[in-house]
């Protein structure tokens, strides 16, 4: 069969809840995106296409080759999706940190749905509601009955709530890395085993990093990157900057850490880590430079946002997964 | 279907358990969890048919893990890793469960006690689930031994390896051997001569083709783990490189200084004299005043500076004795004097001490007792009035009255205190101090000449206070050890330890300064971390300090943790 007749792969992207960056950096194919729709047709892309959601409740099981998914699971519409594309789909990827492990959207889970709503439909310094209305999955008009989905009180990553195939990390993914996965996928290339995460390495920024390092990771005081005259040699840990490269997969080519700020933490953990927040925690813990208890609390108090700091893409993902309290508050 | 089989037992251990805990229930609701094949309970565990019932169903249902629930793994963990060994299974798929110190033993509630009992049983089975087979290593023992230490404790160490035709190296960082019964004249309780056996001791030694005896020398670096360490040795200005296999670490101890106590005037009143002074003047064979008069009343005062909450709160063992012997030599020399002796216990156990007690109670010695938490004794100058130099003003306990008691010469019984050098000597060396900075051993009791540092022993006064027969027992004990070893040829290492994933570490270094061990280095070439396996004790500090997830510790890995506490949290969770 010639190159020309070789059926087209059938492609799918898609948003559960997500910042839209996601779709962006698969259109960051640029001119490469000649070489996708050459192999591939797009049947799914509400960014891009205007194909509704009957049209896909349509196709037949497995009808589609691959689902990029991005976004994390925030409400019921992003939960019938996943299980839908699920169904439709013969390789699902978990697109992008939130997909992967709850993103920032994830952030959410330091909060019930109760405290979201108070802040958004009654609190904030703008909002004027006297009357106290809030969204209402359903709602009686003249015409009929409007809905609007479910909002859960937790995040979900996509593999808490379908089974995923591949986790292809970042926030966004590096274009480059999604056109080698596309391609691999595409000459048939041998594929790694299901649940593998592709398109990232297996070792940690740190490696990839041409940063000075030594074992002298002593902290007397946090720092914010304001903070510091960074030299742009040495080791942001040794100048007292937080930096998740250390339990976070290389890959994006330690981008951050190249244009001189910290690694984020977005590509996620390597493979051993499933807790990246945890194990950050735990590394910086053996580098606070004191043993009196009380300059310990000092320094620690210095972590402007540690939650933030260390759960910034993985929340859901990781072994507290939510802000326990406010369960009851649901 | 999961290959996993397997075996709960719950132990009754007699009442103990079973009288706070319903071992039956516990047994019964365990078993039907996955991969549980038997669940049983039993009287007795520990004991040779607890065990065999372990041996017999690992071959009959073809068991490939087990669970014991039962003692803390302190005391049984050994045993039942034994038993799966007996029947040809790996003892490390083994996993405890301690329903006795953490439930039975301080549970009052039955019910409640049950409920947490389950719950520790769930987590070991979903624990042993994820357990890896582990197997013993050993490594070659060189049959060397560095002492440190050429006091009575180094000097029988090195004597009793060297007649075994074993190498000995000495460190004694003064110019001779001897340690501090240099300064000794007699022993107690049996007043003799120290010089009679401690000369001919050091002839031997410095004389023994087996023994390389290094005076004024210290050690600088230690490098290596068990069976094979390198030392850097500083003899004057040169540095020498040994190698060894075994250290006994036999620094000896100081005495403690009483000058910062005001009451006793030491340093500023005359005639106030410590113990080591008296010696002195024992070994002299004068007891004289500052003004060479022949005193005619010695105040002999117990306990300064030790069991005392300001100074150490430990007993020094030996003074009590001491002073009991010192009342004696000075009534031999002086037949005419009074003695004091202002106690505030008499501590008189070891053999023939009592004896010695009654004996020089007997004799023209008056006892006086005081209480350190009504006040020290006071020592004054006596006015010209009085037919003494001193006065000392104390508490009399028996009696309940203030009184003075007159003396022309007070003797301190000073206390022994750890030695300045031993907390870098034990950085040096690895083994670390216990609250009142003597060296801690291995166990209290079942391991009283070993430290945490496989190779590593300690003994004499660097462990705690010790008169002359213990030091020696516990230097004779530690040679025993170390000759123990080498006649081995080879010894067990921990199969616990950490070790370095490679293919993620990315060389962050995080881990490196972390180990107390000294065990991780980072490999420049590789951009990698390695943990040195011999030296590593497990203790995963560098497992908890990795952020990359790289480095685990063997037997605790995250997934047996983690599982562990799902097992734990089970019935929370199902709720």
């Amino acid at each position: 069969m010639s190159e020309q007749n070789k059926p087209k792969l059938k492609l799918a992207v898609y948003w559960g809840a997500a910042c839209g960056g996601c779709c962006v950096s698969v259109l960051d194919v640029h001119e490469k995106l000649f070489d996708v729709v050459a192999a591939a047709d797009l049947v799914f892309w509400p960014i891009a296409l205007d194909i509704k959601y009957k049209d896909v409740e349509a196709m037949p099981d497995g009808h589609i080759d691959v689902t990029l998914f991005n976004g994390s699971v925030r409400n019921s519409e992003n939960h019938h999706m996943a299980k839908l594309l699920r169904d439709k789909t013969k390789i699902l990827v978990a697109y992008g940190s939130c997909s992967h492990m709850g993103g920032i959207p994830g952030l959410g889970n330091f909060s019930s749905r109760k405290e979201i709503f108070n802040r958004v439909y009654h609190d904030t310094e703008t909002t004027v509601n006297p009357e106290r209305i809030e969204p209402k999955e359903k709602y009686s008009v003249a015409e009929g009955e409007l809905s609007l989905p479910e909002f859960y009180n937790d995040v979900r990553t996509l593999d808490q709530v379908v089974d995923v195939d591949y986790y292809l990390p970042g926030c966004p993914p590096q274009t480059e890395r999604l056109v080698e996965v596309f391609m691999a996928i595409v000459t048939g290339a041998e594929l790694p085993p299901t649940g593998s995460v592709i398109g990232a390495l297996e070792k940690s920024q740190c490696d990839e990093c041409e940063r000075k390092k030594t074992d002298n990771k002593l902290i007397k005081e946090f720092k914010r990157p304001w903070e510091i005259i960074d030299d742009g040699e040495t080791c942001f840990l040794e100048q007292g900057v937080i930096c998740m490269g250390p339990a976070t997969r290389g890959g994006c080519g330690y981008r951050c850490i190249n244009g001189n700020a910290p690694c984020k933490g977005c590509y996620g953990p390597p493979a051993d880590a499933p807790d990246p927040g945890a194990k950050m925690m735990s590394a910086i813990g053996t580098m606070i430079d004191s043993n009196d208890e009380a300059e310990i609390e000092k320094i620690v108090d210095g972590i402007v946002d540690p939650a933030g700091t260390f759960y910034r893409y993985s929340l859901p993902k990781a072994i507290i997964r939510r802000k326990l309290t406010t369960i009851k508050e649901n | 279907m999961s290959n996993i089989r397997i075996g709960v037992y719950v132990c009754w251990c007699g009442t103990n358990i079973a009288k706070m805990v319903d071992v039956k229930q516990v047994a019964e609701a365990v078993g039907n969890m996955d991969d549980v094949v038997i669940s049983k309970d039993y009287k007795y565990m520990c004991s040779d048919p607890g065990q065999e019932l372990i041996i017999k169903d690992i071959k009959e249902h073809k068991l490939n893990r087990v669970v014991v629930s039962a003692c803390s793994p302190r005391i049984h963990e050994l045993t039942f890793r034994k038993a799966l060994e007996n029947a040809g299974l790996n003892a490390y798929l083994f996993q405890m469960a301690n329903i006795r110190e953490q439930v039975s033993w301080v549970h009052v509630n039955r019910k409640e006690a049950t409920k947490k009992a389950i719950a520790l049983v769930r987590g070991a089975i979903n624990r042993v689930r994820w357990h890896e087979p582990l197997e013993k290593r050993r490594v070659d023992v060189n049959p060397a031994t560095l002492i440190i230490g050429g006091g009575i404790a180094g000097m029988s160490a090195a004597l009793e390896i060297a007649r075994a035709d074993k190498q000995v190296i000495l460190l004694e960082k003064e110019k001779e051997l001897g340690g501090q019964l240099r300064f000794v004249n007699r022993t107690f309780p049996d007043f003799i001569p120290t010089s009679d056996f401690i000369e001919p001791m050091k002839d031997d030694v410095l004389h023994h083709p087996r023994i390389s005896v290094l005076t004024e020398a210290n050690l600088n670096e230690l490098h290596g783990y068990i069976g094979n360490f390198i030392g850097h040795i500083q003899t004057g200005a040169k540095e020498l490189k040994v190698e060894f296999g075994n250290i006994i670490v036999a620094s000896g101890l100081k005495p403690f200084n009483p000058a910062p106590m005001e009451n006793y005037g030491y340093g500023k009143l005359p005639n106030v004299i410590t113990s080591l002074e008296l010696e002195k003047m024992l070994q002299t064979g004068e007891i004289r005043q500052t003004n060479r008069k022949l005193p005619e009343k010695v105040a002999i005062i117990h306990c300064v500076g030790s069991r005392s909450s300001q100074y150490h709160e430990f007993c020094s063992s030996t003074c009590c004795m001491t002073a009991l012997k010192y009342s004696n030599q000075v009534l031999d020399m002086l037949p005419n004097s009074q003695v004091y002796q202002l106690y505030a216990d008499m501590r008189a156990m070891g053999k023939g001490c009592e004896e010695l007690y009654t004996a020089t109670s007997r004799k023209n010695v008056m006892f006086l007792m005081y209480d350190q938490e009504d006040g020290l004794p006071y020592i004054r100058k006596a006015g010209p009035k009085e037919d003494c130099n001193l006065l000392i003003e104390v508490n009399e306990k028996l009696s309940g009255e203030r009184i003075e008691v007159p003396a022309d010469l007070v003797v301190l019984m000073v206390g022994m205190e750890a030695h300045e050098q031993a907390k870098k000597l034990g950085q040096t060396v690895g083994i670390s101090l216990c609250g009142n900075e003597f060296y801690i051993e291995k166990h209290p009791k079942l391991d009283p000449v070993a430290t945490t540092t496989d190779g590593v022993y300690v003994s004499g006064s660097c462990q705690s206070p010790k008169n002359i027969s213990d030091s020696i027992t516990q230097a004779k004990a530690a040679a025993a050890r170390i000759l123990a070893t080498i006649n081995y040829g080879s010894v067990e290492v921990e199969v616990t330890t950490a070790h370095v994933n490679e293919d993620i570490c990315c060389g962050c270094q995080t881990c490196v300064r972390v180990c107390p061990y000294g065990a991780i280095s980072y490999i420049a070439d590789d951009r990698v971390s390695r943990v040195n396996e011999v030296l590593c004790k497990g203790c995963g500090t560098c497992t908890t300090s990795c952020p990359t997830g790289a480095i685990s510790s063997r037997h605790f890995t995250e997934k047996q943790i983690l599982s562990q506490i799902e097992g734990v949290m089970l019935e929370l969770m199902e709720n």
